[in-house]
């Protein structure tokens, strides 16, 4: 009962920081993998798919908590078990596809392998490392704003017309350079520069502001991979890439 | 659609898709800066019901609480009896089944001259009856040797009843010493009620009239030693037929001749074409 309780306190406490989130998940790791386990009916390593949609079913079980529907470790492990069954019908239906890491012939060797690779790895792995470089930098200029990514992914827009309301504002700064420089200085999101200028709701954009400051700060300067992954935005409707 | 991997905790990794949406999603071994392009997207929780369902009881609750008192009182108010009161006045008194008049409309023109700001709410029948009376007198309607007629109305025979006598009494006992007047008391049930009394000959004054007097009725019981109709004993098998019906076709009222009527009486102006 007094251990139920410890669960409990925890886990509304892990609802709202992500640390103690993932201190508490970490302290149930063997009950997710044993749950897993279970579940796909033989032991679970961390290279599985299914450990990690465990680890994911077990963060939804914590945020979706409530103490008067009984207690917490049942309602994980059903959530567990519920995420793994979505999972394995959605790989049955790739059932009669065939997979490159197959074994292809006597030798062992994989489809795969035997494919050639068109790719530079050398390419890519700088390529990573830069893109890893930039995210870090945006990291820490967010953290001055007091933002994570993890609250930017809560309070990123959901709806198509709300996801159009926010882009047509981050595109009216992107073009207005001065507003960015402000931003950077006061600190401040000029929201009521950016509803004029993009016709977007104030409300809309005070109800996304962490992902709407998030996005104007990689307008700034320094972010040209992740801009690049963004053509779709900034290319919207005319708009055009900082 | 592609996916660039922006965060990475534990149970979860932070990725921006292509269209700008920041995006939760099960953590396979992403590292921050890898670009992939499937991912299982963490599901929101189902919004948290906040243990306070028993609002909703309360208020369900509550809501029949009313509809219960609001039938209550609307069968408290509804018209159980009604009591016509005509002087030259004539009111309608609409009671409950606790004899608190609900309604009071005045029927004629003077009803209404009688009944206009006159406050009859929470009033029991007794009072309102007193209290237009002695307003009916105060304006000129009731004098000395008048008439009050009361007609009561109701689906309860015995409301009626009982209310006949105690209404009049009480009238009779408001107006002493005051005036007198002649109370008339009426009974009126919903039901058609049929009363059979039954009558003795000797006893009723039926055929009294001015046209003489009615022969006396007489019960065929009674005079069956006189009666044309003969007696029959049980185990008698004769026919009927010796009821002064001859077999012939012929009977005591003589041939159809002897009727006294003329074939030449039946002449007359109209000519026969």
């Amino acid at each position: 009962m007094e251990r139920e309780h410890q669960i409990i306190q925890r886990v509304y406490e892990a609802k709202g920081d992500n640390r103690k989130a993932d201190d508490l998940i970490r302290d149930y790791i063997p009950f997710i993998r044993s749950e897993a386990s279970k579940c796909i009916g033989r032991v679970c390593t961390e290279q599985d798919d299914t450990y990690s949609i465990a680890m994911i079913a077990f963060h939804e079980a914590i945020q979706g908590y409530a103490k008067g529907r009984g207690a917490f470790l049942p309602y994980a492990a059903l959530r567990i078990r519920s995420r793994i069954i979505d999972f394995q019908r959605k790989e049955a239906r790739h059932q009669g596809d065939l997979s490159l890491h197959e074994e292809s012939g006597e030798d062992g060797q994989s489809m795969l392998d035997t494919l050639a690779d068109p790719r530079d790895h050398f390419e890519q792995t700088a390529l990573r490392d830069a893109t890893w470089q930039e995210i870090q930098e945006l990291s820490a200029v967010m953290a001055e704003f007091g933002v994570s990514f993890s609250d930017v992914a809560d309070h990123s827009p959901k709806q198509e017309r709300t996801l159009e309301a926010c882009g047509a504002a981050i595109r009216y700064a992107a073009e207005n350079r001065a507003l960015l420089e402000e931003l950077l200085r006061t600190k401040k999101l000029p929201l009521a520069q950016l509803a004029a200028g993009s016709g977007a709701e104030r409300k809309t954009l005070e109800r996304h502001r962490k992902y709407v400051l998030a996005m104007l700060l990689i307008q700034t300067n320094g972010y040209e991979i992740i801009r690049g992954h963004l053509k779709r935005v900034l290319n919207r409707k005319g708009g055009m890439a900082g | 659609m592609k996916y660039l991997v922006m965060e990475c905790h534990l149970s979860y990794a932070v990725v921006l898709d292509e269209e700008g949406r920041f995006l939760k999603a099960a953590n396979r071994q992403y590292r921050v800066g890898q670009t992939v392009t499937e991912i299982i997207e963490m599901e929101a929780p189902p919004p948290a019901k906040n243990g306070k369902r028993w609002i909703y009881s309360l208020t369900a609750l509550a809501a029949c609480l009313m509809v219960m008192v609001t039938a209550v009182f609307q069968v408290a108010q509804a018209p159980f009896a009604s009591v016509y009161m005509s002087i030259n006045p004539e009111v309608r008194i609409d009671v409950n089944r606790r004899d608190v008049v609900v309604g009071l409309e005045g029927v004629n023109s003077d009803g209404q001259d009688l009944t206009q700001g006159y406050d009859f709410r929470k009033k029991d029948l007794d009072l309102v009856m007193d209290e237009l009376v002695d307003r009916a007198i105060d304006m000129g309607y009731l004098y000395d040797g008048g008439q009050i007629s009361l007609t009561l109305g109701a689906d309860d025979q015995e409301w009626v009843v009982t209310h006949s006598e105690t209404l009049s009494a009480h009238l009779s006992q408001h107006l002493s010493g005051k005036l007198s007047a002649t109370i008339l008391v009426n009974g009126q049930t919903a039901q058609s009620t049929q009363v059979v009394i039954p009558v003795e000959p000797g006893e009723s004054d039926y055929g009294m009239s001015d046209y003489g007097q009615a022969p006396p009725v007489t019960r065929p019981s009674e005079e069956g030693e006189d009666s044309d109709y003969e007696d029959r004993e049980e185990g008698d098998d004769r026919p009927y037929g010796d009821s002064g019906y001859q077999e012939d076709g012929q009977t005591d009222y003589g041939e159809p001749e002897d009727s006294g009527y003329d074939e030449d009486d039946f002449d007359s102006d109209y000519e026969k074409d």
